[in-house]
């Protein structure tokens, strides 16, 4: 393990809005590209490409992805950037709207490199203190708590608020998430994400030859990407597909190396399918250690998923489960490859 | 050393697609993009195409759609550059069965048309993509 490098692991924040208007219509996809700008500055990260089709606009951003619905915002970034400070303005902007927080909710693994996180992101406890005082007081029902598992390097960190209104899951709409995080990737396939020496290509050029050459094209062919290829290393892509949305991020420097996949899905989606794509995602990396998060699925997801990754060689180690505010169930299960 | 932490990255963002938003073009006196609102117009110009070899480059954008206002200035500047590629701009909303027609899914869509049929498409604010495509096909 090296002793410092790019941290891969990702901070994810997950607002939700509602607002007195019956007809919100684009809500939060009206927020013009300035203001968007001004809350990725506090964060320090700026867009790299967008995309947006009739739910949701999808931008690729310099640390990790930014999702825009009309009343929902995922951000995702990772490195040692300062997530939590696009809360206040984007509770800002919204309000502008006439639109009010009504949920949120906060997670990550276990940084590889803790000690090169700026504060609050030193500790959960810092993390949690940080955005409690940015929540508004109608985020009544909290609950924060650090999920477990037989590994050190893959733990789950959750921070859960909702309103009175939305603290049962039955009242968010019926999507889920899966939060992949993979690490110590195969080191000939991580390869793949390093730019050839003198390549004079741009950055999005070598993001779509990443795509084609390492599979991650095949993982659902009818989605649409954004992808791009960092100097000297690095890859991102979100793809889109109707409502549903999926993100990858890959840090492939060896002794550090770590890639993401994120699928936010409809629990009407079929479980065979959610399993081929996740073992089409272990193939591209192969990592010797994985950890699943599901949030809000359904009770039996977790088999369905240590089912589709057994055959790949991928022992489940741990599982966790536990309730929050507004997000529901969240499952947290790791595995290691029987490989090493 | 190298630093680590969130701006590693800053060297290879296409800074056009950030920085060019804030400053408004005057589309309509000096564009050479034609922005057509009407079904009849388009398959008058459409069929027009037909009859030469010249590559036409389609922007589908929507009204409702950020990312597409992130790529108005680097197809502005395409527009001004490829003087041998016509340029078009439709609105989703308003001719949807020509949207349809080309499958558009999402936007900004830009679909490369020579002689009646598509011969690339790009999705997405990806402008070395879109560039590198022009030069491909308008030969």
């Amino acid at each position: 393990m090296a002793l410092s490098g790019f941290e891969g692991f990702e901070k994810r924040l997950e607002l939700h809005f509602s607002g007195d208007d019956p007809v919100i219509g684009i809500g939060l996809r009206q927020l013009n590209f300035e203001s968007l700008e001004e809350v990725l500055d506090a964060v320090q990260c700026t867009v790299v490409s967008a995309v947006g089709n009739r739910y949701f606009d999808a931008y690729v951003l310099s640390e990790s992805s930014l999702f825009v619905y009309p009343t929902k915002i995922i951000i995702k970034t990772c490195g040692t950037t300062q997530l939590l400070k696009s809360i206040p303005p984007l509770l800002g902007h919204a309000s502008d709207m006439g639109l009010g927080l009504c949920a949120c909710r906060y997670t990550r693994g276990s940084f590889i490199f803790p000690n090169a996180q700026p504060f609050p992101h030193t500790s959960f406890t810092d993390e949690v203190m940080c955005i409690e005082e940015s929540l508004p007081s109608n985020l009544r029902y909290r609950k924060a708590c650090v999920m477990p598992s037989k590994m050190s390097s893959h733990s789950w960190h959750v921070f859960s608020a909702s309103d009175e209104h939305h603290i049962l899951v039955q009242h968010m709409p019926d999507v889920f998430t899966i939060e992949v995080c993979m690490t110590e990737l195969d080191r000939l396939l991580a390869r793949k994400f390093f730019r050839h020496p003198g390549d004079a290509n741009s950055g999005d050029v070598a993001g779509k030859e990443m795509t084609e050459l390492t599979g991650i094209r095949n993982i659902n062919p009818r989605a649409l990407i954004c992808d791009f290829g960092f100097d000297p290393c690095g890859y991102s892509m979100n793809g889109i597909d109707g409502v549903h949305y999926s993100t990858i991020h890959v840090t492939p420097e060896d002794g550090y190396s770590y890639a993401s996949f994120e699928y936010g899905g409809s629990i009407s989606d079929n479980h065979d399918d959610i399993g081929e794509m996740l073992k089409k995602v272990v193939q591209v990396f192969r990592p010797a250690k994985l950890s699943v998060s599901t949030t809000s699925g359904k009770q039996d997801m977790c088999t369905y998923i240590a089912k589709a990754l057994e055959p790949l060689g991928l022992k489940c180690r741990s599982s966790a489960k536990d309730e929050f505010p507004a997000a529901g169930n969240v499952v947290f299960q790791t595995f290691t490859s029987r490989r090493k | 050393m190298a630093s680590f932490g969130g701006w590693r990255r800053q060297a290879s963002y296409p800074s056009s697609v950030v920085h060019g938003v804030s400053s408004t073009t005057n589309a309509s006196a000096s564009s050479r993009i034609i922005a057509i609102h009407s079904a009849a117009r388009w398959r008058a110009h459409f069929d027009a195409s037909k009859l030469s070899t010249q590559l036409m480059v389609i922007d589908f954008t929507a009204t409702w759609c950020k990312p597409c206002r992130l790529m108005e200035p680097a197809i502005e500047e395409m527009a001004a550059k490829f003087t041998d590629v016509g340029f078009v701009k439709i609105d989703v909303d308003e001719l949807m069965e020509v949207a349809r027609a080309f499958e558009v899914q999402a936007m900004p869509s830009f679909l490369l048309i020579k002689q009646g049929k598509v011969v690339d498409k790009v999705v997405g604010t990806k402008k070395d993509e879109l560039q590198r495509k022009i030069e491909k096909h308008k030969i």
